[in-house]
């Protein structure tokens, strides 16, 4: 026999039915349809959420440390406690030697300075840095280049500048090529940069010049002294796990208590990205939760409803009965029924969820930083549609199972 | 024979078990047009439901068209029901929802025949019945006695061994039951065996023979007199 699924006249009938009780139809399929776009639109949503803070991390290399020198909090080798002393040269040359697991590192040293240019001036802030910088933390090169090892190295007198600063004391002239005036030292602008994330270690690169660190030290003279280290741990690495090496290092070199863990302090980016992380699983979690809950309300619903059409049909499921319907023939029919309704009112669902995504995600957009990335994934709406006709399927087997029972003599009784 | 009923017993197990048919023996011939007559609660109805494979019976045989119905399956019994039998019923039973056409070709779609071909069957059964001009009505747009034609249309769709109608003048006004009457007779002596079960002694006397049952039991028929 051939397979009423592909008999057009099934679907017209299924048609016929569905469109027989309008608003039935309607406030069932809209359950669905709900049900549909809240759970799309939760886990779509959390993505963006998600994709919204981590956006935030835009050109940061996660897997980061930052080393400040605190004050030392124990009296150790003739020194008081309460003594201060500074990252140097030193200890970044012993860290680079011990603490193998690093990948990038920088010493950045910064200072607020007045930056000039022709008649314009401005305050701004200057970070020292060495080429890894760029590795950890990548700006947005607007145009020119970054700085090199080279410029490091050979103490070149070039700087980046940061957008705003540039826009500033260049307005629409070119800066590239240009010597502008730091504190009465006068450098080349390379390159103007923007910064990616919103997060930042330091200064606000946008409001900045950034130098190289050796340059820095000899034009203003700040000895060999930098601000704080930075550093990113080999893949699959912890900074946590570095940071011992790293103590070690600066401990050849400052008096400083093997216990006193207040003078060297770490701060652990790596750590604080992935409590976001985990909030942010968290947040799915709950939107999935949820969304489930909106979805079985509205399989429910089909369940309910194709009860009552069974019900209401019963005579008429005892007549095909009586002209030759297999109970297949009739499971096939109130299934199919309820099957068409999930997954036309279901589509909807993750259309509607999919054009909010779309207008959030626009106006959540930023030139800067990108797009949130407010989207349902394909795959996600192939589960969610594959998981409703599934429940669907399943809230209609009751009331068909029910209408396969039904005895073409009960039918005609029925009258 | 067409029917053929062995010793067909059957009782409901309620509250109190009912032996309704008591060893029923019933022979039906190819061509025959008979009516089964009996009171409410002689049993015409379980007969009426066995003979329609719609029920099944205890104990005995039943033939039908050289098949022997007995402990079938829901598929088989759906089966020999939309390849043996056309129904006729009291009150029609078309699908409100669907046209003339589409009800009569109903039975077809069960086996499988494409809708085009369906169709053109349906509009042939309807024609046959001077139904044609309303091939594309809603029932609700058709009178009584349309409506029982369309079923006698959709009854004969399948070519069926056998029509069994249940009381089909019975929601008809006497001028339309004589209409319905003859166009069983007319199909009669086209050659279609047709039983007619029903208490309205107009109809049993427009059959060729009438089977009486009561209280399970067939009566013996009873001699004509002849003037």
């Amino acid at each position: 026999m051939k397979n009423p699924i592909f008999d057009i006249e099934n679907w017209r009938e299924i048609g016929t039915t569905l469109a027989r009780n309008k608003t039935r139809t309607f406030l069932t399929a809209f359950g669905i349809f709900w049900g549909t776009a809240m759970l799309a639109m939760l886990w779509g949503g959390a993505g963006g959420l998600k994709g919204m803070l981590m956006r935030n991390f835009n050109g940061i290399d996660t897997n980061m440390g930052v080393i400040f020198a605190g004050r030392t909090t124990m009296s150790y080798q003739g020194f008081n406690k309460g003594m201060r002393w500074s990252i140097d040269e030193a200890d970044i040359t012993s860290i680079r030697r011990i603490a193998k697991d690093i990948e990038y590192a920088s010493g950045v040293s910064q200072a607020s300075v007045n930056i000039a240019y022709a008649t314009k001036n401005k305050n701004a802030s200057i970070a020292g840095v060495e080429a890894d910088y760029f590795r950890i933390q990548a700006p947005q090169l607007i145009k020119g280049r970054l700085l090199n090892e080279s410029d490091i190295y050979n103490t070149r007198k070039v700087a980046l500048l940061g957008r705003s600063v540039a826009d500033e004391i260049f307005g629409t002239e070119e800066p590239l090529g240009k010597f502008i005036n730091i504190n009465g030292a006068y450098f080349q602008v390379v390159g103007i940069v923007a910064q990616l994330s919103e997060v930042s270690i330091g200064t606000r690169l946008d409001e900045s010049a950034v130098l190289p660190a050796t340059t820095m030290r000899r034009a203003f003279n700040r000895g060999d002294n930098v601000d704080f280290f930075i550093f990113t741990a080999k893949p699959g690495v912890d900074p946590d796990e570095v940071k011992p090496y790293i103590v070690r290092a600066i401990r050849q070199n400052h008096p400083i208590h093997p216990d006193d863990t207040p003078a060297i302090q770490m701060m652990n980016v790596a750590e604080q990205f992935r409590m976001v992380n985990n909030l942010f699983l968290g947040v799915s979690i709950l939107a999935l939760f949820v969304g489930a809950g909106t979805l079985i309300a509205g399989i429910i619903g089909v369940g309910n409803i194709m009860w009552i059409i069974v019900k209401e049909r019963t005579q008429e499921i005892g007549i095909r009965r009586a002209i030759g319907a297999k109970p297949r023939d009739i499971i096939v029919q109130i299934l199919s029924e309820g099957m068409l309704l999930t997954a036309v009112a279901g589509i909807a669902g993750i259309c509607l969820a999919t054009l909010v995504l779309l207008v959030v995600d626009h106006l959540s957009y930023d030139p800067i930083l990108g797009s949130a990335h407010f989207q349902l994934e394909f795959s996600h709406a192939m589960i969610i549609m594959i998981v409703f006709l599934i429940l669907g399927t399943c809230a209609g087997l009751i009331p068909s199972i029910k209408a396969m029972r039904i005895k073409p003599v009960e039918a005609m009784r029925d009258k | 024979m067409i029917i053929k009923l062995d010793n067909i017993n059957k009782t409901y197990f309620g509250a109190v078990p009912l032996h309704v048919l008591k060893g029923i023996n019933l022979g039906i011939d190819k061509g025959e047009l008979v009516s089964i007559m009996g009171a409410s609660g002689s049993g015409k109805s379980t007969l009426l439901n066995i003979l329609g494979i719609l029920d099944n019976y205890d104990s005995g045989d039943y033939h039908l068209d050289g098949v022997l119905v007995k402990n079938l399956s829901e598929n088989k019994a759906a089966e020999l029901r939309n390849r043996k039998i056309g129904f006729v019923f009291q009150s029609f039973n078309l699908i409100s929802y669907k046209n003339a056409v589409e009800n009569v070709a109903l039975p077809l779609f069960y086996q499988g025949v494409s809708r085009r071909k369906r169709n053109i069957l349906a509009m042939e059964q309807l024609d046959r019945m001077g139904l044609a001009d309303r091939a594309h009505h809603l029932p609700g747009e058709l009178s009584g006695g349309q409506k029982q034609r369309v079923a006698i249309a959709r009854s004969l769709i399948t070519h069926p061994a056998i029509i069994l109608a249940d009381e089909p003048t019975g929601a008809l006004d006497s001028h339309t039951s004589k209409e319905v009457m003859e166009v069983f007779r007319q199909l009669n002596s086209d050659g279609m065996t047709i039983v007619i079960v029903t208490h309205d002694p107009g109809v049993g006397a427009a059959t060729d023979r009438i089977i009486r049952i009561a209280d399970g039991i067939i009566q013996p028929e009873k001699p004509e007199i002849k003037l």
